[in-house]
């Protein structure tokens, strides 16, 4: 079996007698809160309708299923960061970083290895996602099967591509959270997850387009928003090629930053 | 072809940053970890390599097993630079150190095997028969199917042991490995160790147990401040310094004269003499010479008419030579 194969197979046999449910639930957590606030807001606030200029953003005056795709697509990238970016540090904490270097494997297949086995556990939890919105009383339309597997292919290409240099950094500067919730923050603010990127004043529009999240989301609203009559192909080439970019930076900048690690437990 | 570990004047400093104002720049001296040393680890033979706490073992492992690059001289393994052909350096050694972690805590020790042979690329036949052999080798074969988190400190660093010999090594580098270790377990080690070396492993240990590094190493390599103090044997090593023994005697009762008998004893002898009592508060006297000086004692004793209580005679070791051979200063306080 390859490197990306066991580690996937290692992966899952320490998330089933790891993973509390009580974690499961915290995770679901934040997505359900965003879609209900939404709904509240929308229906409270809102009386029920959104402004012409969502619409005319957007291509749809479907609100809800707006926030729910975009709390969906948050908690996948949310969790596949957390999953992808902080395999190393949880390594290098838990004492066998040193045990995996000592190896000949190659970073790639191992991070492969960790990127697949948290898409199948994020993929549960994103299920359950739009399940607890369904009976909220979410309704989403039926999406696009090319499309929508365009965006999932992309969404994993942005996510391990950010993850990859975040990696790094996490190794290089020995703390995972100030990272991540710096991160996390920026995609939220920047990506158009819950409102439409044309909201943010120019100068965050253009950091917002240069993470390649902003544009595999383009992919997902165009695979599920009804009305919207968005071609999806240039912004699915746009997120490889900028998801590339990210994960070509973050393995040149990996064993450097695995090193400098090495070198801080070394002095220690 | 085998031709060994070798390092050529290796080097390794530790950058140290202090802040000065808003930023953090090198002080001006960086902390040399291992200063100039050349050492030679042949195939089928245990070496050792010993010194003081911090006196650089750790960082040398580390330098050699690829995990560290030096700052100056070279590394080779078999011929091959450890830099520029880590990658299949790393096919040929494995390290065990006692006391650090090492494996998954919530993996059972037959999944660590099994991981870390598909990280070592050993084929899928050949890792089911070994992993089977070494969880025996190890002890394991009963607790082979318990979570890691569920193992006593011994049970942990026997798994460390048999994943540090998953891919059949043909180098191991040893970092104190019997720390932790049950008498029994340590002993069938140190017999492992033994049988590598014989069947052609090249193997260099690091061990706070001396009768460990006398009863196993050919050759000694010792180190202080990163630097190579001296070298040979363990019976060289230990011939290399002013050897002492240390004659220990307690009188069943103070006297004055027998006191006094020593005292020019040791005066006569240029030898070093201490004068105590005991828990029970008799008279308790060390003698420490190069020679064994315990028949001018007794005499002296026996001639003031004193009571010998107690007597023990402790002949120089290895631990001996190299407190004065890493530690002079140490030795003379």
């Amino acid at each position: 079996m390859s490197v990306m194969g066991a580690t996937f197979v290692r992966n899952w046999r320490i998330t089933v007698r790891a993973y509390p449910w009580t974690y499961f639930v915290g995770t679901l957590a934040t997505g359900v809160l965003t879609i209900g606030v939404s709904m509240l807001a929308y229906r409270a606030i809102g009386g029920g309708r959104v402004g012409a200029s969502f619409t005319a953003a957007t291509g749809s005056a479907d609100y809800l299923g707006y926030v729910t795709i975009g709390a969906a697509a948050l908690t996948f990238t949310t969790r596949m960061v957390l999953w992808v970016a902080k395999a190393q540090i949880t390594e290098y904490r838990e004492g066998t970083l040193e045990s995996q270097l000592l190896t000949p494997a190659r970073r790639l297949p191992y991070l492969l290895g960790v990127t697949a086995q948290a898409l199948s556990t994020t993929a549960v939890e994103i299920t359950v996602l739009v399940a607890v919105a369904g009976v909220l009383g979410v309704r989403l339309s039926v999406p696009e099967p090319l499309t929508l597997l365009a965006a999932t292919v992309a969404a994993t290409v942005a996510v391990v591509g950010m993850s990859v240099p975040l990696s790094a950094l996490m190794l290089a500067a020995g703390e995972a959270h100030i990272t991540q919730n710096t991160l996390f923050t920026a995609m939220a603010l920047l990506c158009g997850f819950t409102f439409p990127t044309s909201y943010l004043p120019q100068a965050a529009r253009w950091l917002g387009e240069a993470l390649p999240v902003t544009w595999a989301l383009r992919v997902l609203r165009a695979a599920t928003l009804p009305g919207a009559d968005v071609d999806p192909w240039p912004a699915f080439a746009v997120c490889l090629l900028l998801g590339g970019a990210y994960l070509l930076v973050g393995l040149s900048i990996l064993k450097p930053a695995e090193r400098r690690a090495l070198h801080r437990s070394a002095r220690a | 072809m085998s031709t060994g570990i070798v390092t050529t004047d290796l080097r390794k400093t530790f950058p140290v940053r202090r802040w000065q104002g808003w930023r953090r720049r090198p002080a001006a001296a960086p902390v040399p970890a291992v200063d100039g040393l050349s050492l030679r680890i042949p195939p089928g033979q245990v070496t050792g390599l010993l010194g003081l706490n911090g006196a650089g073992k750790t960082t040398t492992i580390r330098i050699l097993s690829t995990l560290l690059r030096p700052s100056g001289g070279t590394v080779s393994v078999d011929g091959l630079d450890v830099v520029e052909h880590a990658r299949e350096v790393r096919r040929r050694i494995n390290v065990i150190s006692g006391g650090e972690r090492m494996v998954y805590d919530r993996l059972t020790a037959r999944e660590n095997l099994w991981y870390f042979g598909q990280l070592y690329d050993v084929p899928r036949a050949r890792l089911r028969v070994r992993i089977g052999e070494l969880l025996d080798l190890v002890g394991l074969t009963e607790a082979a199917r318990l979570p890691v988190e569920r193992y006593s400190r011994g049970m942990r660093q026997r798994l460390v042991i048999a994943r540090g010999l998953i891919n059949d090594p043909a180098y191991l580098l040893l970092d104190e490995p019997t720390l932790g270790l049950d008498a029994p377990i340590a002993h069938q080690l140190r017999a492992l160790i033994a049988q590598l070396a014989a069947d052609g492993v090249g193997v260099l240990l690091t061990s706070h147990y001396l009768a460990e590094v006398e009863q196993l190493c050919r050759h000694v390599y010792l180190i202080a401040r990163g630097s190579l103090v001296a070298q040979g044997s363990p019976a060289q090593l230990a011939g290399q310094t002013v050897r002492r023994h240390t004659v220990r005697l307690v009188l069943a009762e103070a006297d004055p004269s027998v006191t006094a008998a020593l005292r020019a004893l040791a005066v006569r002898h240029d030898a070093e003499l201490t004068v105590d009592v005991d828990d029970e508060g008799r008279p308790r006297f060390a003698l420490r010479h190069p020679e064994d000086l315990v028949g001018a004692v007794v005499t002296a004793v026996v001639q003031q008419g004193g009571a010998v209580a107690g007597l023990t005679v402790t002949p120089p070791t290895l631990e001996d030579a190299i407190l004065a051979l890493a530690d002079p200063a140490a030795v003379a306080r």
